[in-house]
């Protein structure tokens, strides 16, 4: 591929876009803070597990940790490594491939991604059984029948209650304290951030599909469809959305996913609002008239000319959703309503902050509420910066 | 295909067309009155001509163009494109029509989708309509480019790192690919700088040279249209007023619009001083016209018959290609 | 009060933007005088900085990115970018006034008409608001607007564009300005519409011996309605003239190239004379004479590609930047 040839390549919309946001150093730290976040919630099992990674008992070689992945251990990094993957295909997308076919390929490699994993994630499920390790490896090394064992950094599991040590501010042993249960907070505290980092994406995405395919549909449409669609939405925007979703929760079993199509399917409005704005305002532009007057099929009109135009306020409104959803999680878990005990939650932490025996235990209260707060404020700032990066700046340079 | 259209060896035939925009007010949206955009609009292109549509803000040319092309629905009238009715055209003749008639917008700057590169732009029509993809796309999208003016290395970059003349030249090459018999051009050059405008002029007249395009080419720049029409009709108020072949109008404008347009621009001649020819009052609005002649409230002609009956656009006397809408000036 | 009529002078006025992307020279170097009652219409396409040069008349360009960086203003006597800020604003409005190009966003669309001008009186005259509102319904008399008591509360979504422009005009002289700047005041207007505001403008003129600077990229108009033009090309004067001599004999070949290629009531060519290239902009300047990429003299000239002509004036009152025009010595020409 010759230089030459790249030299004629002009800068794409998304390349515009990273190359204003990324002016902004300061948010591009708490762009690394996510990223932190996101290996940390990953790899959590590594770094904060009651098994070993290795240990020799009766002079065999065991390797607890690997050997007590979940299912959902798995999938995570199925999905991490798949994202890895594609997020490198991107790269070398811009420096060889034509932008006139880039979309096309893109397209179709984020396609096969998201099957892979989505197959990966079903076929994970199905055949990796539920294994319980309740082996106390930490009790057979202090009684020596075990030796040479190499522990997590913080060598406790998020399901492993003591009630020896219940309730214990920050010590030597326990980080950040441990919980009602024994339980130490900081190893919740890593774990519990794969629920929130999660259902931050799931039920944003689940809202930005549906809000687009309404939106999409009632600003195209006009007239009739989107008086009444608009009226349906606008329904729905007057229901009081934590406590449909309160309600909701009450019904159906706690589960993660449960939780997050829930939210999903509750804070779709803005987004479909978004679309329908910029759909009508497209539809008056004269490329659009251009591709009805060469009469190109409503498929490629939709897809190829509006939407990519249309999607700019979803990003944005997808940050800042992304922050909305994992705050309502941790508030619902607050509240009882989240995830079911043992999975770890930031907010289920928070919510354990004053004892049955009506002490304050602070510690409960302050490191999960910092976590909670430093995330949704990381996304908040990237949010705000991406909205300035695709704003007027791209505007006035055409 | 419609066998009942008789064309006379015209390319583009309009009868009679009305486009009508309803007023709706009201919590309901009830039709309270209609906007007459294009109110009994009836012209007639030859093949490899240009006809010229002029007119100020507000008088329904490009409403024409875009009705011509079922961009906007209309309300009567038929519009007859190669022995094709294409009011009545179902979806499928309509694409094929699509192909045949294309539209060189005004503003260069919205005119190309920002998100996709100028392969994309010019070729999909291809692409959609002829079914070639890959290197072959790729050749005929060069080659229509040159034709227009560009390289070969605007294939890959994206519009906005065009200047306003060179986007205007891939809307053209955009409108060409298709080989088109007959193209809108609607005010293609209204929104360039002075220094270009004459290079997509020449541009368009070139084009049409090479590929033997009529051009139903609509301006509000008389001399724009001067250069580069054939025929000229001029538009008021949704009605043409007067129409001529260019060299009448100008030596011999009858319409009392058509004079008062002309006085008005301004010229560069040695010995320049405005025309004191002036027309008073402002463009009426469009939701009330008034009745009878919609030029009436600033004719400085007006007679009984005005106030009551519009003007039907009818031959002069001695000249069968000298259109007018009057009631008072005779030849 | 400066003598011999002239009512504003600028000299060598530099105008520069700093953007992510460099420095943007706008304006460079630009000079020219208007006096008292004459119209001067200041003349180019997009970019070259006639629009730049009339903000900073009145001293309106964003800082950031813009800075006036050299130069002087005499208006009245007096160099307008030494004011204070204070004194500035006593200025603007009331000695001066500017009307722009798109009256829709020119008004505030949420105060009707009559607070908009009123407001504009009560700024710069001592006027009660029984007082300011009469005069507010004279300007609008005075600029043909019939009904003004009617009109006067009427919001600008309420006027056609025309109407809207005419009440730009009356806010602006409504403090009787000695300087009246139109920027492109009738692009946006049709052209019967047109007309009409130039010629209410040539009247105001005459009732008041105000001088008018014209902005405008429409030689017809400046034709018809200049005394004086200066014609800029790529942030600098490229001529300057009286109209009549500028439309007998141009003498930079920009102009002439312009003149040439307009297309014209009662032309007859198959072709238009057409200047080749395009319109440069600003971060990305030729070196040399700006104009010489697209010059049908001077694109092979070693001078024009490399030296940049200054504005240098001939005896009959004009101005030309370039070396081949009258006066200069020919590049070839042996030393």
């Amino acid at each position: 591929m010759s230089e030459n040839k790249q030299k004629t390549w002009g800068t794409s919309y998304g390349e515009m876009v990273w190359h204003e946001f990324a002016k902004s150093k300061f948010t591009l730290c708490w762009l690394g803070f996510i990223i932190l976040l996101f290996l940390l919630a990953i790899f959590a099992p590594f770094l904060a597990n009651d098994k070993p990674f290795f240990i020799k008992i009766d002079g065999q070689l065991h390797w607890p940790l690997f050997k007590a992945f979940t299912a959902s251990d798995y999938s995570i990094f199925l999905a991490a490594t798949v994202a890895v993957i594609q997020l490198l295909l991107v790269f070398r997308n811009r420096k060889s491939v034509d932008p006139s076919i880039r979309s096309g390929v893109l397209w179709r490699q984020i396609f096969i991604s998201v099957f892979v994993v989505l197959v990966g994630i079903i076929f994970l499920y199905i055949f990796i059984p539920r294994r319980l390790d309740a082996t106390d490896y930490k009790s057979m090394v202090a009684s020596g029948k075990a030796t040479n064992a190499i522990f997590a950094p913080i060598p406790y599991g998020y399901g492993r209650t003591d009630l020896k040590v219940r309730e214990q501010p920050p010590n030597r042993q326990h980080w950040l304290g441990t919980d009602d249960v024994g339980s130490d907070v900081l190893c919740r505290l890593i774990h519990g951030s794969r629920i929130s980092l999660s259902v931050g994406f799931v039920a944003v995405g689940i809202s930005s599909i549906i809000g687009i395919i309404i939106g999409a549909i009632l600003g195209y449409s006009g007239g009739k469809t989107d008086f009444l669609g608009m009226r349906l939405v606008e329904i729905m925007m007057a229901v009081p959305v934590f406590f449909l979703i309160i309600t909701i929760v009450a019904f159906f079993p706690r589960s993660l996913f449960n939780i997050m199509l829930i939210i999903g399917l509750t804070t779709w409005t803005d987004d479909a609002r978004f679309v329908r704005a910029e759909f009508f305002k497209l539809r008056r532009q004269d490329f659009v008239q251009a591709a009805v007057s060469l009469g190109l099929p409503l498929r490629s009109i939709l897809f190829k000319h509006m939407l990519p135009n249309a999607i700019a306020p979803v990003l944005v409104n997808a940050t800042f959703g992304i922050a909305g959803a994992i705050f309502i999680e941790a508030a619902l878990s607050f509240l009882g309503f989240g995830v079911a005990p043992p999975t770890p939650s930031w907010g289920q932490i928070l919510s354990l902050g004053v004892s049955t025996t009506g002490r304050f235990l602070w510690w409960l209260t302050l490191f999960p509420g910092l976590a909670i707060f430093f995330t949704v404020l990381a996304y908040n700032l990237v949010g705000e910066t991406l909205r300035d990066a695709i704003d007027p700046r791209l505007r006035e340079s055409t | 295909m419609n066998t009942n259209a008789n064309t006379n060896g015209f390319l583009l035939k309009v009868d009679d067309l009305k486009t009508y925009f309803p007023v709706r007010k009201g919590l309901l949206r009830r039709t309270v009155g209609y906007v007459k955009a294009v109110d009994g609009v009836s012209l007639a292109v030859k093949p490899a001509t240009s006809f010229g549509l002029v007119g100020e803000s507000g008088c329904g040319k490009t409403t024409v163009a875009r009705s011509i092309l079922r961009l906007i629905p209309v309300t009567s009238g038929k519009v007859i494109f190669d022995n094709t009715d294409i009011l009545a055209a179902d979806s499928a003749h309509m694409r094929d029509i699509r192909a045949g008639i294309t539209l060189v917008f005004q503003d260069p700057f919205g005119s190309l989708n920002p998100r996709m590169t100028v392969a994309n732009i010019v070729g999909e029509p291809l692409k959609v309509h002829k079914k070639i993809t890959g290197s072959e796309l790729t050749e005929q999208v060069r080659l229509i480019l040159s034709k227009v003016g560009l390289s070969a290395d605007a294939i890959n970059r994206y519009p906005h790192e065009f200047s306003g003349g060179q986007r205007q030249r891939i809307g053209i090459a955009r409108a060409l690919i298709l080989k088109p018999k007959l193209v809108i051009c609607d005010e293609p050059v209204s929104a360039l700088d002075v220094s270009i405008q004459s290079q997509i002029l020449n541009l368009l007249k070139d084009l049409q040279q090479e590929f033997s395009l009529t051009y139903l080419f609509i301006a509000h720049d008389l001399a724009v249209v001067q250069f580069t029409c054939d025929i000229v009709a001029v538009m008021y108020m949704g009605k043409i007023v007067e129409q001529a072949t260019v060299s009448e109008l100008y030596n011999n404008p009858l319409h009392p619009y058509t004079v008062a347009l002309m006085a008005a621009i301004p010229k560069i001649t040695v010995s320049t001083q405005a025309s004191t020819h002036r027309l008073k009052g402002e463009i009426p609005s469009i939701f009330s016209p008034p009745p009878g002649c919609p030029f009436n409230p600033r004719c400085q002609f007006t007679g009984d018959n005005c106030f009551s009956q519009n003007p039907p656009l009818v031959p002069v006397a001695g000249n069968n290609e000298h259109l007018l809408a009057c009631w008072h000036i005779k030849k | 009060m400066s003598d011999n009529g002239i009512l504003l002078d600028i000299k060598g006025l530099c105008v520069n933007f700093f953007t992510e992307n460099g420095v943007a020279k706008a304006v460079q170097d630009v000079s020219f005088s208007v006096k008292k009652g004459e119209t001067f219409a200041l003349v180019g396409e997009s970019g070259c900085g006639k629009s730049v040069t009339a903000l900073s008349v009145m001293r309106l360009i964003a800082d950031p990115p813009g800075k006036i960086v050299a130069g002087e203003i005499i208006f009245d006597g007096r160099n307008l970018l030494e004011l204070s800020e204070h004194r500035m604003r006593s200025v603007r409005g009331n000695s001066i006034a500017m009307i722009f190009q798109e009256p829709m966003t020119s008004l505030n669309p949420v105060y009707t008409v009559g607070e908009q001008i009123v407001e504009t009186i009560r700024l710069h005259q001592k006027k009660n608001e029984v007082e300011a509102w009469e005069l507010a319904t004279e300007m609008l008399r005075k600029v043909g607007i019939s009904d003004p008591g009617q009109r006067i509360t009427e919001y600008p979504h309420q006027m056609s564009g025309g109407m809207r422009q005419r009440v730009m005009i009356a806010m602006a002289i409504s403090c009787e300005p000695e300087l009246l700047i139109a920027d492109e005041p009738t692009t946006a207007l049709d052209v019967t519409i047109q007309a009409q505001i130039l010629d209410l403008l040539d009247q105001l003129q005459g009732q008041s011996q105000m001088s008018v600077l014209l902005i405008t990229h429409n030689l017809g108009i400046v034709a018809e309605r200049a005394r004086n033009v200066a014609v800029m090309y790529a942030s600098r004067i490229a001529e300057l003239s009286d109209c009549k001599s500028l439309f007998d004999k141009p003498l930079h070949p920009y102009t002439q190239g312009l003149l040439k290629s307009l297309p014209r009531l009662g032309f007859t060519g198959k072709r238009l004379y057409t200047i080749p290239g395009i319109v440069p902009e600003p971060l990305h300047f030729p070196a040399g004479c700006k104009f010489h990429p697209r010059c049908p003299i001077g694109c092979n000239n070693k001078r024009c590609q490399t030296v940049e002509p200054q504005l240098r004036s001939l005896d009959n009152g004009r101005a030309v930047a370039c070396w081949f025009a009258p006066g200069y010595e020919r590049p070839d020409d042996p030393k």
